[in-house]
């Protein structure tokens, strides 16, 4: 389905030469920020700056969680509902539980519903693992009925409606800074160093790179490919529970259909814009591309803010851009196989 | 006859046959000419996309922008023709649609197969690309103008049955289409050298590269199809409706490909059937109806449908747990 390039120079090797992707990645986001900075003189001050900054790391956390599952052949279409039933279960234990011993204290109750969120990311990754991995189903249709399963129960708690009137400290986790940094972009950070650091310098993230390369000889060579998978759509859910509590705080609500559709492809575009195939992904370029989307859309909305429908314009330039650059970085690997 | 009986497509068939029982025996009522009917209608816009969708499959590439080209061509072939003053019915939205369709189609196949990328990182694209094209340089909003000839269009009925109590129940006409595609889309899997060459180039591209067949122009052509297939698909939809809706289809497109994996195509291509895709579609059309009928409460029929979806996946799995556990 999906081929290798020859000359990937991802994964294991990026660190040794950045690889052209990376630099076309680079020279794109830098061209398309000083272009709406010439255009639009609002577009570098600090409040915009501030604004992309809150914004990018939803989709960003989506795409990271979305490439892990790449890597292994596989695809993790459940990661939006996941993200919505994490947000809604430890939005309930948020709104009704915790008054009630945790009350006074606002750190220890949010720190517990962050832990409830990713509990259940766990719980969804675990059903993931469990279908793809032991009983050997195609990725594609595990997750899409996972993804039909969380949604509905989702539905089936909350009767469609969505859950709102979260206590008002929960917004610290989207307003908050540190440092004049936004939380959300430096969990952001956080993920993609720490996604970095197991895919570069643990077994695990060895044994992703075997078993995405090829299942059979990973298998013959003892790893265990069925622990592997699991391990990895449980990450991959995780990262996707943190986003959706990045949602609930921003938009201080949670719904069972936020994004429905949307995120999902939004993910898998973050996650081929930075090269990730089977066996091979660069968090760096996860990053890259999460920025370029974000000025973009950022950027055509403030470009186009008097015109009906701007984000629909937004929608038709990802297309370009993405189907641009994924040309572009085809005909750069073409001339350096060349020389 | 024992061949048959060994296909995935049989035991497909049974399993359907199996789930109707229990939910009609839980509720009679299901058993029905109208829930046939309803099935039927239900399923054919579906169907002629995952015909698309299968094509594009057993040749080893997965597409999910054919969502959008539905939409697009559909869209546009509305306004053009009211552009013209036509006032027939929907086959002229057919052939004008097929004509925009294919064009979309060739678009992204030329992208594809001139640039080598796969086609599943093009389409990711170019779906967003083309609902984004609808619906910023086109129109927005759902557009009820429809020519005369075309706004009774769902009340076009094929045949009409009355049931024991007097109520009337039809099949509407788009269910024609479908089986004159299928038997179409069938011959030309079976009996052309495109159709064998899909199935060649999914099997073993390097293979069938060998052996001869050109896999950039069958790999456009597949292309092609799936966009005229869309189109036919698009315009018999929006049709139905009664408006046009820019957004159609939006976020249907790895269900129409689930669909087609239920009905037995592989992901990595050159296995899968027509009448899988047919049954495929049938099969969760019945699920969608058997929770109903169950009178599941809105709410947790989504819940439901999941479930069952994850057992029947996981069932389907058991013959070959059974046969590792032998050796």
């Amino acid at each position: 389905m999906k081929k290798l390039h020859k000359n990937s120079k991802q994964g294991f090797f990026w660190k040794k030469d950045i690889d052209i992707r990376t630099i076309i990645l680079i020279v794109v986001l830098v061209a398309l920020a000083m272009f709406f900075g010439f255009v639009d003189k609002f577009f570098f001050t600090f409040k915009n700056i501030d604004v992309m900054a809150i914004l990018a790391p939803e989709m960003g956390l989506m795409g990271l969680g979305m490439a892990l599952s790449l890597m292994l052949n596989g695809v993790n279409l459940s990661i939006n509902n996941g993200a919505n039933l994490s947000a809604l279960i430890s939005g309930l234990f948020l709104i009704n539980i915790a008054p009630i011993f945790g009350g006074g204290n606002v750190v220890i109750s949010i720190g517990i519903t962050v832990i409830i969120a990713i509990g259940v990311g766990i719980l969804c990754g675990l059903l993931n693992g469990f279908l793809i991995g032991y009983l050997k189903i195609q990725a594609i249709i595990a997750t899409l009925a996972t993804m039909i399963v969380f949604s509905g129960i989702s539905e089936a708690i909350t009767g469609g409606k969505s859950l709102t009137n979260f206590p008002h400290e929960l917004q610290v986790i989207s307003t908050g800074a540190i440092g004049g940094i936004p939380i959300p972009f430096l969990i952001f950070l956080a993920m993609v160093i720490i996604v970095y650091i197991i895919l570069e310098f643990t077994s695990l993230g060895f044994e992703i790179q075997m078993v995405g390369t090829n299942p059979i000889a990973a298998q013959f060579s003892g790893i265990n490919v069925r622990l592997v998978i699991m391990e990895t759509y449980i990450l991959s859910n995780v990262l996707g529970s943190l986003s959706g509590i990045i949602v609930m705080s921003f938009t201080n609500s949670v719904s069972y259909e936020y994004g429905t559709g949307t995120y999902i492809l939004l993910a898998l575009l973050i996650s081929v814009l930075a090269g990730v195939t089977p066996g091979f992904g660069s968090t760096l370029g996860v990053f890259l591309a999460t920025l370029i989307f974000e000025v973009l859309s950022s950027g055509f909305q403030m470009l186009l803010s008097g015109l009906n429908g701007s984000s629909f314009f937004t929608d038709f330039s990802w297309g370009i851009f993405f189907i641009g650059i994924l040309i572009i970085v085809n005909l750069a690997q073409k001339v350096q196989n060349r020389t | 006859m024992e061949r048959v009986v060994k296909t995935y497509e049989f035991a497909l068939f049974i399993a359907l046959i199996g789930f109707s029982m229990v939910i009609g025996f839980v509720k009679p009522a299901f058993f029905s000419i109208s829930t046939i009917f309803n099935i039927l209608d239900n399923s054919v816009t579906y169907t002629i996309m995952g015909f698309g969708v299968l094509i594009v499959l057993l040749s080893g590439e997965i597409d999910i922008s054919f969502v959008a080209i539905a939409a697009l061509s559909s869209y546009a072939t509305n306004m053009l023709l009211l552009s013209w003053g036509y006032t027939g019915g929907i086959s002229f939205y057919l052939i004008i649609g097929a004509i925009f369709g294919a064009l979309l189609g060739l678009a992204e196949g030329l992208i594809v197969t001139k640039f080598n990328i796969p086609t599943f990182f093009v389409s990711l694209g170019y779906q967003i690309l083309l609902y984004g094209f609808t619906l910023f340089f086109l129109g927005s909003t759902y557009n009820f103008n429809l020519p005369p000839g075309l706004t009774n269009y769902y009340s076009e009925f094929l045949i009409r049955v009355k049931n024991p109590f007097g109520a009337e129940t039809s099949l509407n006409v788009p269910v024609l289409y479908l089986l004159i595609i299928a038997i179409a889309m069938w011959l030309l899997l079976r009996y052309t050298l495109f159709g064998r060459g899909l199935y060649a180039i999914g099997g073993d591209r390097e293979a069938a590269k060998r052996v001869g067949f050109p896999v950039k122009r069958i790999i456009l052509l597949a292309l092609i199809i799936n966009g005229i297939l869309a189109s036919i698909a698009g315009n018999i939809q929006n049709a139905s409706n009664g408006y046009f809706d820019p957004t159609l289809f939006r976020g249907n497109d790895l269900n129409v490909i689930a669909y087609v994996i239920i009905g037995g195509a592989s992901i990595l291509g050159g296995r899968g059937s027509v009448i899988g895709v047919v049954l495929g579609v049938i099969f969760i059309q019945v699920l969608d109806l058997g929770v109903i009928y169950m009178g599941i409460s809105a709410d947790w029929q989504q819940l439901f449908i999941g479930l069952a979806l994850v057992i029947a996946l996981s069932a389907s799995t058991l013959p070959s747990i059974l046969r590792r556990i032998q050796e």
